[in-house]
């Protein structure tokens, strides 16, 4: 079949030495940045307490411990006690589980909404991207803990008023629990304030990327819009949208803390870093421990969250690729 | 011969901040089956919009104005979108200028090319994929299956525009469109391209638009040439009749601007003076007119339409100009070509 002559002779052996797949290139690259392999040791170790915490406490985060009010930290009681005799290093490992558990759920619902209407935007174009770029520039134009402040003040009380009618309905006990009330609103507040980031990167790529070539072609090949986005704007949307993420759940964690210590996040008796912070400062010339653990974890996140994130950026940078 | 693809009167505009930009102004050809007709002009003389329009490929800002395009009878501009997928790589397939960037270098070259086969074919991944091999081995390029596990980047341009043309060829179309495919490409594997797309065309009865600003090409492939200036068609003819007879002076311009043989590129079309004109008003003369040596009154207060030449020596022979260049002596140094 193949005929002889139109044999080509340009270059076949260019890259043969790299057969190797895109994401592996750019996983190599991330290996061999230092601060980025440090970064994730940290976040990896949080996961990790997050999910096995409760079973390497050394006591209940609610054990209170009456005979050992603010004590000092000791082999027992490795970062001490607080005012109520509980563990605090227990209560940090269980913060840990607050400050994932809000940071993936609350990334979780920014990107998806932020997917959504960044692709609307970026795809659809004319009124859609007009209302779209003037939400997001709305709800970023409002400080975060204002923002924050103003739903715990309006939402929290019929919410609560809500769950305790479900509760009367139902006997179902789930709704006696109000601390869900908290993490909705805590969850709420955060989706709320990251969803525009989301929703811009995608806009921003969409455009950058539909005006490629690949694109052009894929259409010339008849490829259905849906098909278009999943398998050649999101896919290269996606270098840039996975370094936001890693700030975004660094930043979801700060501002988590940020909203306990302001007293509109997620309230006790589930232990938040924030919180801790918060309840610490008071005390921090005479037990400054109290501060110094959940202040030195949550330092140490945000930092390796952006070591990460920027490890992250040159790894995936494009214009690496070399295509 | 039957007529495949039947355009008529095609315009086409972009909206811009102050007004239009008027890109494709009344054009109109025809291409029989299996005919490979050439497309030349300057940069910026519609060609790619004329063709972009075709299938509807334009961008936001562009809107059709007028016209028809006719293939087998059937007018594509009153397609609705899911019809004009149906066209759009199953009867028109086109490949573009540049190669290094029109495969996406997120995806390996396997994936992409069963797409429009799962597509418009309905294979499976396994009958797309063995196909697409085979259709690598069509256009050249050995070791088909473990070339398809690789991505673009470990192809060199010449490569992907093979891939290119082996994807857009894959639903065996009725028309494959090729705007400037090589121009992006070194001159040795300029001429491969050409080699290739002569020789899958000649295989499978594909009739070919081939858009280049090198008239050096299209002796070679053509069998028709439409001339482009400004948004419309200039002087239009069987491939002959143009090189031996050439009735307008902007093709005459163009040849004399002809590259050497030996290739040297970067002296094609730098003896016409000036550049294309901006489109931002139709004109109501000929806009050829500032840059043409033959300019007489007439041609800055109308427009010439696009007419049959005087005494053709084939019928299919038409040009838009006032002036029978064939009877005006030009002055030392004032030819076409030298101003
Ligand atoms: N997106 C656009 N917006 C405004 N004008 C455009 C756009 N794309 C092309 N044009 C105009 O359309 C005309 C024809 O362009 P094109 O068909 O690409 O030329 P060619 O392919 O012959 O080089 C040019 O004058 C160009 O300025
Ligand atoms: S109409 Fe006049 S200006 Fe236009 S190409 Fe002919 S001679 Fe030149
Ligand atoms: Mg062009």
């Amino acid at each position: 079949m193949t005929t002889q002559e139109i044999t080509p002779t340009d270059d076949f052996g260019i890259a043969e030495a790299s057969r190797t797949n895109l994401w592996k290139d750019a996983f190599a690259r991330l290996a061999a940045n230092k601060l980025a392999v440090i970064g994730i040791i940290p976040i990896v170790l949080l996961f990790f307490i997050a999910i096995f915490g409760p079973y390497l406490t050394p006591y209940d985060f609610l054990a209170q411990d009456f005979t050992a009010r603010l004590a000092a930290p000791s082999s027992e009681h490795w970062l001490g006690t607080d005012e109520l005799g509980r563990d605090v290093f227990s209560r940090i490992l269980y913060g840990a589980r607050t400050a994932v558990a809000v940071g993936l759920v609350s990334t979780a619902i920014s990107l998806i909404v932020g997917l959504i209407m960044g692709s609307l935007a970026g795809y659809l174009g004319g009124r859609v991207d007009m209302l779209v770029v003037w939400l997001t520039d709305m709800t970023r134009s409002m400080p975060a803990l204002l923002l924050a402040i103003v739903i715990n003040l309006t939402l929290k009380v019929p919410l609560e008023a809500w769950m305790e009618q479900m509760y009367l309905a139902t006997k179902n006990g789930f709704f006696r629990q109000t601390m869900w009330v908290d993490l909705v609103l805590v969850f709420g507040a955060l989706a709320l304030i990251q969803w525009p980031g989301y929703a811009r990167l995608i806009r921003g790529q969409i455009l950058s990327i539909r005006s490629r070539n690949y694109v052009l072609a894929a259409r010339a090949l008849g490829m259905p819009t849906g098909r278009i986005l999943t398998r050649y704007v999101i896919p290269n949307a996606m270098g840039p949208l996975i370094v936001a993420v890693s700030a975004g759940l660094g930043g979801a964690m700060v501002l988590e803390s940020a909203f306990s210590f302001l007293g509109v996040g997620v309230q006790l008796p589930i232990p938040s870093w924030g919180k801790m912070i918060s309840d610490g400062l008071r005390m921090w010339q005479t037990h400054p421990y109290l501060l110094a653990g959940p202040a030195v974890m949550m330092a140490i996140i945000t930092v390796s969250f952006a070591w990460l994130g920027d490890g992250l950026n040159d790894a995936l940078n494009p214009r690496q690729w070399g295509g | 011969m039957s007529v495949l693809l039947d355009v008529q009167d095609l315009q086409t505009r972009f909206q811009v901040r102050k007004g239009y930009v008027y890109a494709v102004n009344g054009v109109s050809f025809q291409l029989d089956q299996g005919d490979t007709l050439a497309v030349v002009g300057e940069s910026g003389c519609g060609k790619s919009v004329t063709m972009l329009s075709l299938v509807r490929l334009l961008p936001p800002a562009a809107s059709i104005e007028n016209g028809q395009v006719l293939l087998r009878g059937e007018d594509l501009l009153q397609l609705n979108l899911r019809q004009l997928r149906d066209v759009r790589g199953g009867e028109i397939g086109m490949i573009f200028q540049d190669p290094m960037t029109s495969l996406n270098p997120f995806i390996n070259i396997g994936t992409q090319m069963a797409e429009p086969l799962i597509y418009h074919r309905g294979m499976s991944k396994s009958e797309a994929l063995a196909r697409s091999a085979e259709l690598l081995g069509m256009v050249g390029i050995p070791d088909g299956e473990a070339r398809l596990r690789e991505y673009p980047h470990q192809f060199s341009g010449g490569m992907r525009q093979r891939v290119m043309i082996a994807m857009s060829m894959s639903c065996e179309p009725a028309v494959l469109i090729a705007d400037e495919p090589t121009t992006a490409l070194d001159v040795t594997i300029q001429a491969q391209i050409v080699e290739l797309v002569k020789e899958l065309r000649d295989r499978s009865g594909v009739a070919v638009i081939w858009i280049t600003h090198d008239l050096s090409v299209v002796a070679g492939i053509a069998d028709r040439v439409i001339v482009m200036y400004a948004g419309y068609i200039v002087e239009e003819a069987p491939v002959d009749a143009l090189f031996e007879d050439p009735r307008h002076p902007y093709t005459v311009g163009l040849m004399g601007a002809l590259p050497s043989l030996a290739g040297e590129t970067g002296t094609r079309l730098t003896t016409i003076g000036g550049s294309p004109p901006d489109l931002v008003d139709l004109p109501d003369f000929c806009p050829f007119h500032p840059r043409c040596p033959y300019a007489i009154d007439r041609c800055r207060k109308e427009n010439p339409m696009l007419e049959p030449v005087i005494d053709a020596s084939d019928g299919g022979h038409r040009a838009a100009c006032w002036v029978d260049i064939r009877e005006v002596e030009l002055e030392a140094g004032a030819a076409a070509g030298s101003v």
